[in-house]
Order: C-alpha cells, then sequence, then structure tokens
C-alpha cells in the first residue's frame, strides 16, 4: 500500500491516501478514517499523568514535574500497531486539536495540474 | 500624532511599492554587480555586528541578542546581521513612523540619530532599544541604519528591566517613544544627562551600550557612504531595490510549496508575573492558501494586568525568529520576505492588548507563538520534499532568567541578567537528527554564553558548576537538545538583590511533535545560608559538584527553597546559592523507536539517567558494559506497544470522560471562560 501513486507523508507517523480520501498509519498502514475528518478520531486516545514522564526529582509543588492538575499528556496511538502517533500537552478537559485539515480538492487540482508530483512520498514542485 | 494602531502597525510591516525611480535603479543592477552588492551588505553587516558585540557593556550586548540592519529610504528592512530575528521585520513601523510625524518638525536630517524603546511605537518591549540613522548621499536620503540591543536596566519598579510585579506601563521604567537624541554625528548630552539620572540602576551600562548602539549604526552608515561614492546612489537604489524584488520571489516560492489547508496549535503558559496562573497563551490557526500565510490568534487568552502581555508586532518578530532560523533561513533578511503573511490579533487578547498595558515580560508569551509556529509548520511542511528536513519542535524556552543588582567587587553599580540559562538551551528535536544540546537563546539562535571568568569579575558571584542537565531534553525517537545549568554563590560583597523573571515550573512549555514528549519544567531554586562556600574554602573532599546528586542528596545544606521560577526581587546573603537552569528541547517521534545505541551515548554523556533509559525508552543494556541487550529490548518495546493498545480508548470514550474534568478553578482567574478563553470583562490597571 506505501506504494500507493497518490499517497503522500503527513507527519512521521500518518500518511494520506489522496485518492482514497483515508489517512494511514505510516508503520502499519491501519486505516485511521477520512481525510476530511480530524485523524485522531481513528487513533486510540490515553490521559497520562504528566508524573509518569517528568517524575519529580525533589518533593513539593514545584519538583521538576508538570502539575497533574494544571496539565495532562493526550497519547493518540496507532490501533493497528500501538506507534505513539501523536501527544498534546493540554490542561485537563481542554478541548482536542484538530491540527491538520489538508485542502484535498486543492491538493487534487495541483497534482492533476502539475504543480505538483509526489516522490517517494513526498511532495515535489517540478523545476 | 496618535500612538499607531495595530492596523496601522500591521501595515507598516509590508513592504512600500516601488517606486518608478528605484525600479529603474534596480533594472540596470547587472548580473555579477548584484551578487557581489549583497556581499558588501553583508560584510558591512558583520563587520558591524563586530564593532556591536565588542563596544556593548550588557551581557545581552556581549552575548551578541542583538541586531544590525539596512533599509531602504522609505524604511523597508532590506538586510541584517543578527544576532537576535526579533526586531528583523518590525522595525520598519519606527521608521515609517518617523517619516510619517516627524518629517517636517523635528525633519529628517543628515547626521540625526533616533532612539526608541517603546512596544507601542513597534519595538519588542522596552529593554530593547534601538538607534536609527537616515543614509544621506550628496543631500539625498538613500537608505536607513540601525542597531539594535536588549540592556538590562529602564528604571522600572524592579530591577533589570523586566519587573515581574508590573502591572501597567507606568511601572516599567522608561518608555521612549521614536525621538531624536542626536545631531550633526553627535549624541546630545542634554539626552545623556537625562537618561543617566532619569532613575536607572545602572547608568554607565546604560550609557556604554546606547552609545554602542549609535556608533554601530554610523558604521553601518558610513560604510554605504563609501559603497554610494564608489559606485553611485543609483547604484545602491537599485542595489536595495533589487534584493527586495528577490527575496519577495524567493519567500513566496517557498510557501507556494507547501499544502494549502487549515493548521492549529494551542500553547499554554503556567503564570502571569510571580503569580501562578493558566492561560491560553497561544491559539493559533494558521491557514495557507497560494503563496498567503494567515496567522490567526481567536481565541488566545485576554489580557491581563500583569507585564506578561505582548503587542503583536512583538509576536510578529517572535515569529520571524522561527522563519529565519528555519523555512527562511537560505533568505536574506528582508521585510518582503513577509509581504505575503498576514496576521490577525483580536483585540483585547493578550498578544494584543490595551495601550496601558504591561508588556515588559512580554517575551514570555511572545515565544508561545513561536513554538506554536513550530508545530503548525511541521503539520504543513513534513510532506514536501523541499521542505520537510527543516521541521523541529519548539526550542527549550523555560529557563531561569536571574537578574543581580547591587555592586561589583569593584564597587560598581551592577543590574543584569545571568545569562548562561538564556544561551544554553536546548533545541527541539528535528525530522532528520536530535535537537542540538545548548544550542543557543530562543529569542537568539546565535547567542553565546558568556565567560564565566567575565561574569565572576564584573558581577559579585561566582560560578560553582555549569553542565547539561539531565532529563531536562524531551524524549522521542529524536529527542530535544539538552539543557544547561549553572548555580551561582554569592561571592565577595555582602549581599545583592535579586530576581527572576520566566515561566514553565507547573507546565512544561512548547508542544512535542509527532508522538514525542515535552522537556522538564523548571522551578525556581536558592539555598539561603549554604554551607558550599566553607566547604570548598577548607578543601572538603565530601563537596560535589553534580548538580542532579546535589538536588536528590541534598548534599549542599543550608535553607532550600522550591519556588516558582519568576520570582520578585529578594536580597541574598554571600554564600547564599542560586540554580539557573535553561530548558530542553521538547522531542519528536515515538520514544519506542529511538536507536538504543544512541541512548548509550545519552547515557554516556549525561544527557539521560537510567530510570529514563527503562521507563521511558524501554531499552534493556548493561550499564556496566554499555551494552544493549537487543532481544530484550525489542520484547520491551513489543510489550509496551501492547500495553497501550490495551489502555487507549477509543476516541468516542475517551471524550466522555474528558468532558468532565478541568483544571481547578483557582488557577483560571487570567484564562478567560474556559475553556474557550472569551474574555469576562475588563481588567483594571493602576
Amino acid at each position: 500500500m506505501q506504494n500507493a501513486p497518490n499517497r503522500i507523508r503527513v507527519t512521521e507517523y500518518l500518511d494520506v491516501d489522496i485518492d482514497q480520501e483515508k489517512w494511514l498509519c505510516n508503520r502499519c498502514n491501519r486505516d485511521l478514517g477520512s481525510a476530511r475528518e480530524n485523524y485522531k478520531k481513528g487513533c486510540l486516545v490515553y490521559d497520562r499523568d504528566p508524573r509518569e514522564i517528568h517524575p519529580p526529582i525533589v518533593t513539593g509543588a514545584f519538583s521538576f514535574s508538570p502539575d497533574p492538575l494544571w496539565v495532562r499528556i493526550v497519547e493518540f496511538y496507532c490501533p493497528g500497531c500501538g506507534t505513539q502517533v501523536e501527544t498534546e500537552y493540554l490542561p485537563p478537559g481542554h478541548p482536542i486539536t484538530r491540527d491538520i485539515e489538508i485542502d484535498l480538492d486543492a491538493l487534487k487540482a495541483r497534482l492533476q495540474n502539475g504543480e505538483f508530483t509526489i516522490r517517494a512520498q513526498r511532495l515535489e514542485v517540478p523545476e | 500624532m496618535p500612538i499607531p494602531t495595530t492596523k496601522e502597525k500591521l501595515a507598516w510591516l509590508k513592504p512600500a511599492p516601488a517606486t518608478q525611480h528605484e525600479k529603474e535603479c534596480a533594472a540596470k543592477v547587472a548580473q555579477g554587480d548584484y551578487e557581489i552588492g549583497i556581499q558588501i551588505t553583508n560584510d558591512i553587516l558583520d563587520e558591524a555586528m563586530e564593532v556591536f558585540v565588542r563596544a556593548s557593556r550588557s551581557y545581552f550586548g556581549v552575548s551578541g541578542d542583538s541586531m544590525v540592519a539596512i533599509f531602504t529610504a522609505n524604511g523597508d528592512l532590506i538586510n541584517a546581521s543578527c544576532g537576535t530575528y526579533l526586531h528583523a521585520i518590525i522595525q520598519p513601523i519606527v521608521i515609517k513612523f518617523i517619516h510619517k510625524y516627524f518629517s517636517e518638525n523635528p525633519g529628517i536630517k543628515d547626521g540625526d540619530i533616533w532612539y526608541t524603546n517603546d512596544a507601542l511605537y513597534g519595538g519588542i518591549h522596552n529593554p530593547d532599544q534601538v538607534a536609527l540613522m537616515p543614509v544621506f548621499h550628496q543631500g539625498k536620503l538613500i537608505a536607513w541604519a540601525s542597531a539594535a540591543l536588549h540592556t538590562t536596566e529602564t528604571g522600572a519598579i524592579e530591577p533589570g528591566g523586566m519587573p515581574v510585579s508590573a502591572k501597567s506601563r507606568f511601572e516599567e521604567g522608561l518608555n521612549l517613544p521614536p525621538i531624536k537624541i542626536g545631531e550633526n554625528f553627535e549624541i546630545r548630552n542634554d539626552f545623556l544627562e537625562f537618561y543617566s539620572v532619569y532613575g536607572l540602576r545602572a547608568p554607565a551600562m546604560f550609557i556604554s551600550d546606547l552609545r554602542a548602539r549609535c556608533t554601530t549604526a554610523d558604521r553601518v552608515r558610513i560604510r554605504l557612504i563609501e559603497l554610494a561614492d564608489k559606485r553611485g546612489s543609483d547604484f545602491v537604489v537599485g542595489l536595495l531595490r533589487k534584493m527586495c524584488d528577490v527575496a519577495e520571489e524567493g519567500a513566496r516560492k517557498k510557501i507556494r510549496a507547501l499544502p494549502d489547508g487549515t493548521y492549529k496549535s494551542v500553547v499554554f503558559n503556567d503564570a502571569i508575573g510571580w503569580t501562578p496562573a493558566l492561560v491560553r497563551a497561544c491559539h493559533l490557526t494558521l491557514t495557507k492558501k497560494g503563496d498567503n500565510l494567515i496567522f490567526d490568534f481567536e481565541g488566545t487568552s485576554p489580557e491581563n494586568p500583569s507585564s506578561y502581555n505582548v503587542h503583536p508586532q512583538a509576536v510578529v518578530g517572535h515569529i520571524a525568529n522561527f522563519f529565519y532560523e528555519y523555512l527562511f533561513h537560505d533568505l536574506p533578511i528582508c521585510s518582503t520576505t513577509f509581504a505575503s503573511i498576514d496576521f490577525k490579533f483580536p483585540e483585547g487578547i493578550i498578544l494584543n492588548p490595551g495601550k496601558m498595558a504591561a508588556t515588559s515580560c512580554c517575551v514570555f508569551i511572545g515565544m508561545q507563538a513561536r513554538c506554536a509556529t513550530h508545530n503548525v509548520f511541521a503539520k504543513m511542511a513534513f510532506s514536501t520534499e523541499g521542505l520537510w528536513r527543516q521541521i523541529a519542535a519548539a526550542p527549550g524556552s523555560q529557563h531561569t532568567s536571574q537578574i543581580c543588582a547591587g555592586l561589583s567587587q569593584w564597587k560598581l553599580a551592577v543590574a543584569d541578567v545571568l545569562s548562561f540559562s538564556l544561551n544554553s538551551m536546548g533545541q527541539g528535536g528535528r525530522a532528520s537528527t536530535d535537537g542540538m544540546d545548548a544550542y543557543g537563546f530562543a529569542w537568539c539562535a546565535f547567542g553565546r554564553a558568556p565567560d564565566s571568568e567575565q561574569v565572576e569579575s564584573e558581577l559579585p558571584i561566582t560560578v560553582t558548576l555549569s553542565q547539561h542537565w539531565k532529563d531536562s531534553c524531551g524524549h522521542g525517537l529524536h529527542r530535544g537538545g539538552s539543557g544547561g545549568v549553572q548555580h551561582w554563590m554569592i561571592h565577595k560583597m555582602p549581599d545583592l538583590v535579586s530576581m527572576c523573571m520566566g515561566n514553565g515550573s507547573k507546565v512544561p512549555l512548547g508542544q512535542p511533535l509527532f508522538g514525542g514528549y515535552a522537556s522538564a519544567p523548571i522551578p525556581g531554586i536558592s539555598i539561603r545560608k549554604a554551607d558550599l562556600m566553607a566547604r570548598m574554602q577548607r578543601g572538603d573532599a565530601t563537596v560535589t559538584l553534580d548538580n542532579r546528586a546535589i538536588l536528590e542528596e541534598t548534599s549542599i545544606h543550608g535553607n532550600w527553597n522550591y519556588e516558582l521560577v519568576a520570582r520578585t526581587p529578594k536580597v541574598y546573603d554571600e554564600g547564599d546559592l542560586l540554580f539557573g537552569f535553561s530548558g530542553g528541547g521538547p522531542g519528536y517521534g515515538d520514544p519506542l523507536e529511538r536507536d538504543p545505541e544512541e541512548l548509550l551515548e545519552d547515557l554516556k554523556k549525561n544527557i539521560i539517567s537510567d530510570w529514563t533509559a527503562k521507563s521511558i525508552y524501554k531499552i534493556a543494556y548493561d550499564p556496566e558494559k554499555h551494552k544493549v541487550d537487543i532481544e530484550k529490548t525489542k520484547q520491551q518495546r513489543d510489550e509496551e506497544r501492547r500495553a497501550r493498545l490495551t489502555r487507549g480508548k477509543t476516541f468516542e470514550e475517551f471524550e466522555k470522560a474528558w468532558n468532565q474534568t478541568s483544571p481547578p478553578p483557582e488557577i483560571l482567574q487570567w484564562y478567560g471562560r474556559w475553556p474557550d478563553a472569551k474574555s469576562l470583562g475588563p481588567i483594571f490597571r493602576p
């Protein structure tokens, strides 16, 4: 599938198949949902106490650890292979960010008119 | 003569259209002459920067946190030597203001020296001061030259130019709109006298830096006149114009090569002044279409009654720092590179406060706009063959910005910053490799940590250790660069006054990238009545000068204090110890994919701890032989991936539980309405 002609890398772990308009895991090809939606909806999500990653070095309120009442680590995993696709440091309950909305129609048009070509899963502007 | 509005300032960022004369002059600049001409401007600026660093007195100046620049006659930037890119795109605002309001009275004349430090008129914050000189050739204005530098004293209510207690601009000391401080190539003595008695704690340092700015701008002016004498003023005008045109074409080409779309990032801050408070410091929506970028900051927390607000052009300055370090690293530092970039700042947000707002600590908020820019750019550019290697997580911007004020061992008045912990931050993890350890200053990539011997000579302190700070970096496939740590012992004077600016004690600053982790927060740490000096004086062999061991074992005895990193001024006595940290860079990518051999190197270099190697990266190794057990590491990492699949919830399940949570209300006083950060009403400023 990674040889699909119109598949490009969007992040280290996230590809988009432009023809099928699908998010795919770069590591295991798992379908992560419609590329017109937030890819995070296709991931497994975990609310991590930040002290598990940044453990306190000293005791007290200021300890080199984030305060778990102020901030959490939201981890997004590929449900196919368990790769940690993305993380966000957010206050508890803060809305999850829809960080990527590629204009697929514009991208298709630019590929079609030759403004972009795809080489090794990346967009290239022909000289 | 109004204070310029946000709309006016943003309009002045845009380059002026070429005049007919400029077009004609540019058309005459031949190939070869053009390339040589660019190099001549580089040489002029680099020479002037050398003059600047050598002539400056304050540690920011010595560290090179400065910029020397050349502008067209109408004020558009065409090239600069940096230093910091903070001032690069925004200084045209000052020149265009002078042109608009002061052309007739007092007039713009050959030999003028103009000066300003007021963020309302286009600067960053009032410690950042700039001298500007018009360049006249045979009676005709052909260019401007400038020299900008941060000086750590402004006569504010606290020493050091960045008062954490200021609630309005009236508590921030000197705020000087653009003013003519010199005529006929001489600084006016009445102005120097005014400055030296204004209420500055270290007037000698202040005046030395002021003179350094003026002499540096004048060196640029002299060299441009020499060029005009040699090649004619039309060549200079044509060269500058052509540089504008070529730079604009280069920037538009880069932006066009990115996929159209909308990209978002949100970054938080955990303090306003010395008060712990959660604010949504930057809520950025970047829309990219064709060769146009629009930065929209709707959704950012409202302004607040502290000095942690930032005027809009200073936000642009922080974003320029990102652009010239990464996306535009190979383009000239020129106004036209931002010609196709637009900004939307809603009124009354922390990034566009009212005119009376204090903004002297604006950099701690402005940096969050830069951090957010790293993330939106990464998500926009990873798909492109030409630009993906320029992707990096945000720099490690949390740090101890410690001010020392009092008398030096030579009985000279000092009020300066201990800049090691500024200039040794970790770079964010990059798409192709790790972030650089102690790469520089997040506000000034080329800043240099000062020489410790010089610091010990000029300030009443002894530097007892300087080293990488273990586990400061954000973890990931490509880890962030390590931050640094210094310990400062008050020495050779009975006492000094010290305060600290900063943020990042409760919440890590800067989001990581693509599954990495952010870097560690930093507390404010001091030890009063520390026994270290006495033990060093008697040659105590049990003294350990390893930061981590000192922290874990409390091996220096005394009264330890752990606080928010931002602290109001306090008196410290000889022998007391202050800790200075620079932040590590956030990480890039899933830590389980990091090469175990690289982790062994990290362990050898004391960048990470054994706990981190085993618990975060899940490697199995023999710490004695420094050998990785490949099979067991694979097994442990596979187990962790399976554990993720077990503990992870579907998005819907997660949101259902997540939406029931929120931060404690007492930390949201300055956030705005939860969670959308809308203003809850006007604020009071004294």
